[in-house]
């Protein structure tokens, strides 16, 4: 048994004799080194490691989560969570935690990855790249990411589970105001290409010079799958139980219902090989392909064990996790890895067919007036280019996309046919498998 | 208790392996708890205790930062290596030039009346449940209601090989919620958040539970009686909430010098304000706007930045001109001036950067009734929904939650999702009145990769912008 399997079995099992009815330990130890550069030099060269366990135990319907960030005091600590969860309320929402016979696929990790030594050549060839085509500017951050986990329950989960990836993201400048993003994300070292993505980001950046103010009104929109990226985010977020309880999703009294245009069809799922990649969610439940909407219509939303008899509805695997993060609620059902469909057109081809429009790059901010309408906006970034008749004929600054989020699903009209693996920053999460999109007739609008 | 000792060893370390211009070693303990209800049951319970260290090495070659959820002797020696290493394998063209600052030398700490830890799991339940039912007490339709205190008592020990030494413990406690009011079939949502550093005695300090009474019963009477704003140039009247988000997006952030340099330029993006524009104008002669970590009890509260430097006030815009920007050590010492003790880091894993802490607009001359008694047709906006801005901080967007209309000097009924949609010169330009009564809002404030969270307070007095767009 590895060290990680024996640490996660015992912390169920000293919970268990402290009383709990239900525990899920999960053991952590992973490691990430960063590189941050800007102004086309290295900033500076990051690395942080951490062992951890995160334990949730159950007591007569009574409930506690704890990040125990120290593994040596972690056996002493699961007692005292015990004696905790006692003395606090009983948790009405609490439904129990996944029980079972379960299987478990486990991934390959590319041992390459776990034994990069010179993350900073990447950085240096992505930086060559860019200058060599026509970038003043160049900034980005560089990712190699390792990590194990194991998680042990008293429902019957007892898995071990590793990834390791690395993701780039570069941003070049051709102008104070014309720029570029590109990024690439991996969990398989032979499609680290490094070059090839500053050579894209000052491709944008050079397409986007000279930019005009942008005009308001209805336009069609060619997104990249970067762009897509945020908008996909926050729609998968939508799709947890928790956030149609809390009034956070536009998709509640829609299940079954037209929530998107035929040509969408959303999948969440975190068994491909990507950065995302898991074998079990965090209750320990072996995570699966979940099609969140298919051909338009929403299928199912997102559930942990509660949420889902709470919704007297199947369980997802989609258990996050244990302990409040960022960005999610302890236990919350989140989508680990949203992928969106393919069509069947190049992104020529979708340009082609654009008579007033715009050809979007990347974005930022995606704020909603009302999550339960939809009403939304969000920032284009780097390169905003003017389509007319089918053609790229020049860039665009200061604009803004404000509609809404299912009157944008519902827009979109054609995809292309290759696809990629995105993710930068907060923004563009969680990880996902997407391609370029066309919406028609979206708001834009823009300062007065 | 944090052994300080760990730190000087590690020091030494770092000197046995290089010639630094600067190493820091920073240890950190903390607890946390939090905890939620949802529908006036309980959602989640959670409590946990850290204890981490860094190390961070400025050589000529670049800037290294290492750190592990543990602090020993053995891992600091590990940490102090990889630092050297990394920082040597930045190979910058460029050296890395930090500005010299007096090394300080404290102990500093926010009193707790009530200690965080001492509050049981049934005061924290109490507190929570009232601000329930004084949501449900409104008898209105409000779905959501989901209620979330949480609190970190953090100890801390900063030691630099230029001598600063400062050893900290700091308490804060915020608490968030969600509620969604529902009124012939239609939705409003409010999202709240309170906080301060000190002990369990500022929630009582906060009124929350009168406040978001109000709050539901407003979003109800925005839901029956609002009207939408005909797009058209008015006089807006901001609220402090709405003062406070364009103080720290659209002069907090662009002033930050690591945006202005480009350190961030791949995720939060750079700054429409350039080195050489000190002494520009930007707004009015009204539009004077500070970032204070000092203000006693506040969010962002802090006495000694994470690079040991006294904070203080910073005069961000002042009388519409810019004056003064956010810096830490690495970036003054680029732009030749001092550091202002902006350097902030969320978590002992993550590099401390450019932060602010409580930004606002100085209080003027005019009383809040006197301000409304002189527009004529405008608009006032107390509270924000949807906000964003651009990565150079140019372009901002407000979308009203609670406003009303003013007629000929009077507040008529409620105006819903009234839009403002405005560039930052235009937005400051246009104050031309600022009320003497000042408000500060809890915030939490995203900026680095990985992303960090910063405390922070924004806010400020009402303000008059004359003649700005509104849809």
């Amino acid at each position: 048994m590895s060290r990680l399997k024996e640490i996660a079995t015992e912390l169920v099992e000293v919970a268990r004799s402290a009383g709990a009815d239900d525990a899920v330990a999960e053991v952590y130890d992973g490691s990430v080194d960063q590189i941050r550069y800007s102004n086309s030099m290295i900033d500076t060269s990051n690395y942080w490691k951490s062992e951890n366990a995160h334990v949730f135990v159950a007591v007569e319907g009574r409930t506690m989560a704890s990040d125990l960030r120290d593994l040596r005091l972690a056996r002493k600590a699961v007692p005292e969570m015990v004696k905790s969860a006692r003395a606090s309320p009983v948790n009405e929402d609490y439904k129990g935690i996944a029980k079972g016979r379960f299987r478990y696929s486990r991934g390959r990790v590319d041992k390459r990855i776990t034994s990069i030594r010179d993350p900073a050549r990447y950085v240096h060839e992505a930086i060559g790249a860019a200058t060599a085509n026509g970038a003043a500017d160049v900034g980005g951050t560089l990712f190699v990411r390792r990590s194990e986990w194991c998680i042990a329950s008293t429902g019957g989960a007892l898995a071990e589970d590793a990834n390791a990836s690395i993701d780039l993201s570069v941003r070049a400048f051709s102008q104070p105001e014309s720029s570029g993003q590109a990024v690439l994300v991996t969990a398989n070292l032979d499609k680290m290409k490094a070059a090839a993505t500053g050579e894209r980001a000052a491709e944008f950046a050079a397409a986007a010079k000279d930019p005009v103010q942008g005009e308001t009104g209805k336009f069609d929109l060619i997104m990249e799958p970067l762009f897509l990226g945020g908008i996909v985010g926050a729609t998968g977020a939508m799709a947890s139980a928790l956030a149609v309880e809390l009034g956070m999703s536009m998709f509640a009294k829609k299940m079954g219902k037209r929530v998107a245009s035929g040509s969408v069809s959303m999948i969440d799922d975190p068994t491909l090989k990507t950065m995302s990649r898991r074998a079990f969610d965090h209750e320990g439940r072996p995570t699966r392909k979940n099609v969140v909407i298919k051909d338009g219509v929403l299928k199912t939303f997102l559930h942990n064990t509660s949420t889902a008899k709470r919704f007297k509805a199947r369980p997802t695997a989609s258990t996050g996790p244990l302990v409040a993060t960022l960005f999610s609620t302890p236990s919350e059902p989140v989508m680990f890895h949203p992928v969106l469909s393919k069509g069947d057109q190049s992104v020529d081809e979708l340009i082609e067919d654009v008579r007033d429009g715009f050809y979007m790059n990347n974005t930022w901010y995606t704020r909603f007036q009302n999550y339960s309408t939809g009403d939304f906006s969000t920032i284009p970034r780097d390169a905003i280019l003017r389509i007319r008749n089918g053609e790229i004929v020049g860039s665009v600054k200061n604009i803004r996309v404000s509609d809404n989020l299912m009157t944008f699903w519902k827009n979109i009209d054609a995809l292309s046919r290759s696809s990629e693996e995105i993710y930068w920053w907060d923004e563009a999460a969680p990880p996902a498998d997407l391609p370029a999109a066309r919406a028609r007739k979206m708001t834009i609008t823009r300062s007065s | 208790m944090i052994d300080e000792d760990t730190a000087e060893r590690t020091l030494d370390q770092v000197a046995s392996g290089a010639s630094p211009e600067l190493a820091e070693v920073k240890l950190v303990s903390l607890k946390a708890r939090e905890m939620s209800i949802k529908s006036g049951q309980v959602h989640s319970v959670s409590s946990s205790t850290d204890a981490g260290m860094y190390v961070r090495v400025v050589l000529d070659t670049g800037i290294g930062f290492a750190s592990v959820n543990r602090i020993s002797r053995s891992a600091g020696r590990d940490l102090a290596k990889r630092a050297v290493r990394l920082a040597k394998a930045s190979k910058r063209k460029e050296r890395v030039k930090l500005s010299h600052e007096k090394a300080a030398k404290a102990r500093w700490s926010v009193r707790q009346r009530m200690p965080l830890g001492d509050v049981s799991t049934e005061d924290r339940m109490s507190y929570l449940k009232s601000l329930d039912s004084a949501v449900t007490g409104t008898g209105l339709k409000v779905q959501g209601r989901f209620f979330e205190v949480a609190d970190v008592e953090i100890s801390s020990y900063l030691a630099t090989t230029d001598g600063a030494r400062i050893s900290s413990f700091l308490p804060r406690v915020r608490m968030n919620c969600l509620n969604m009011v529902t009124s012939k079939g239609e939705t409003e949502q409010s999202f709240r958040e309170w906080g301060s550093v000190g002990g369990w005695e500022r929630t009582d300090e906060w009124g929350a539970g009168p406040a978001l009474s109000q709050e539901m019963k407003m979003l109800k009477n925005l839901i029956d009686k609002g009207k939408a704003v005909k797009p058209g140039t008015y006089d807006l009247i901001c609220g402090p909430e709405v003062t406070g988000i364009a103080s720290h997006e659209s002069c907090g952030h662009p002033m930050e010098a690591d945006r202005i340099l480009g350190r961030e330029m791949s995720q939060a993006g750079k700054s429409f304000v350039k080195p050489e524009m000190i002494g520009d104008e930007i707004g009015s002669e009204l539009a004077t706007v500070i970032d204070d970590p000092t203000v006693p009890g506040s969010y962002g509260y802090y006495e000694y930045d994470d690079e040991g430097v006294r904070a203080k006030p910073r005069f961000l815009y002042k009388k519409g001109v810019i004056n003064e920007f956010l810096h830490n050590r690495e970036t003054a010492g680029r732009l030749g001036v001092k550091s202002n003790a902006s350097s902030r880091s969320s978590v002992y894993w993550k590099e401390p950067i450019v932060r602010m802490a409580n930004t606002f607009v100085a209080p003027g001359d005019m009383g809040e009734d006197e301000m409304i008694a002189s527009v004529k047709d405008g608009v006032y906006m107390n509270s924000f929904t949807e906000w964003n801005i651009d990565d150079k901080r140019y372009n901002q967007k407000y979308v009203s939650r609670e406003a009303y209309f003013v007629r000929n000097g009077k507040v008529a009924g409620p105006a819903r999702n009234c839009v403002l949609e405005i560039t930052t010169p235009r937005f400051w330009k246009s104050i031309d009145a600022v009320s003497k009564r000042i408000e500060l809002i809890a915030a939490e404030c995203g900026k680095g990769d990985p992303m960090q969270d910063a405390a922070v307070y924004a806010g400020g007095p009402m303000l008059r912008l004359r003649e700005v767009n509104l849809r």
